[in-house]
């Protein structure tokens, strides 16, 4: 049993495809919001696993870098659609 | 990769799938948040056996602090202006998404290198944050910033205005 870059695509395709269709299918904005982590952890995925399968020269953390990056964006543009939506019984 | 980190590698790989689908269907803010925690297990199961043990550690912090603020019964729901059948075509664009992506991830054929770097890589990785690539960091952190700022100054204008 071995792991190779294109598994890691397929599984990052996955997450992609699934936090795509959370944000086009859901009726409900802030329902539709969660599904801008699930495609930053596709993308976070992708990147991990070009810099672990494909990064020749020695040790580029590049990709590992991005993915930290991707998943403190991804909870504060969470943060922000979630504040800007307001409290509940606010009108 | 030895097969203690594929089979790691797949059965993250499953929770984080499971997940995302029920983020995607589930139809309580509670149960999405729960599902949006899987996920963030799930990706930091599949950053460890991808030997990025710190990215993992991170990411696990941040998808729980966002599968909290999703499950919290305190913000409002708001209806969606788009049709059924703009929904629907949206939903039908997100499978021809998948389609695509893993058409192009089968074709995806890249050099295969041997992986020097270590198990954790926060040391590493903590360099490259702070020194090589600190603008982007600090990029981050001003948008977090703004983010925070901005959320609590919409959340407190609309409460005054009740």
């Amino acid at each position: 049993m071995s792991v190779d870059l294109v598994a890691v695509f397929f599984v990052a395709a996955g997450l992609v495809a699934a936090g795509a269709f959370a944000a086009a299918w859901r009726r409900d904005l802030t329902a539709a919001l969660a599904g801008v982590p699930l495609m930053f952890a596709g993308a976070g995925v992708a990147m991990v696993g070009i810099e672990r399968f494909s990064a020749a020269g020695g040790p580029h953390l590049v990709g590992q870098e991005f993915a930290v990056l991707l998943a403190i964006a991804a909870v504060a543009l969470v943060a922000l659609g979630l504040g800007v939506s307001g409290g509940e019984g606010s009108r | 990769m030895d097969s203690l980190h594929a089979i790691g590698f797949y059965v993250s790989s499953g929770i984080s799938l499971a997940g995302a689908l029920g983020v995607a269907l589930l139809p309580r803010r509670d149960q999405r948040g729960a599902a949006l925690g899987l996920v963030g297990l799930g990706l930091a199961g599949l950053y460890v056996s991808l030997s990025a043990g710190f990215a993992a550690l991170l990411a696990l912090l941040c998808y729980l602090g966002a599968a909290w603020l999703i499950a919290s019964p305190q913000y409002r729901s708001i209806e969606g202006v788009a049709g059924a059948a703009w929904r629907q075509m949206g939903a039908v664009g997100g499978a021809g998404l998948l389609a695509v992506l893993a058409y192009s991830a089968f074709r995806g054929d890249l050099v295969h290198a041997v992986y020097y770097g270590g198990e954790f890589g926060a040391t590493a990785l903590s360099r490259l944050m702070f020194a090589r690539d600190a603008m982007a960091t600090e990029a981050v952190a001003a948008l977090v910033l703004v983010v925070l700022a901005g959320a609590t100054a919409a959340w407190r204008v609309r409460e005054r205005g009740r």
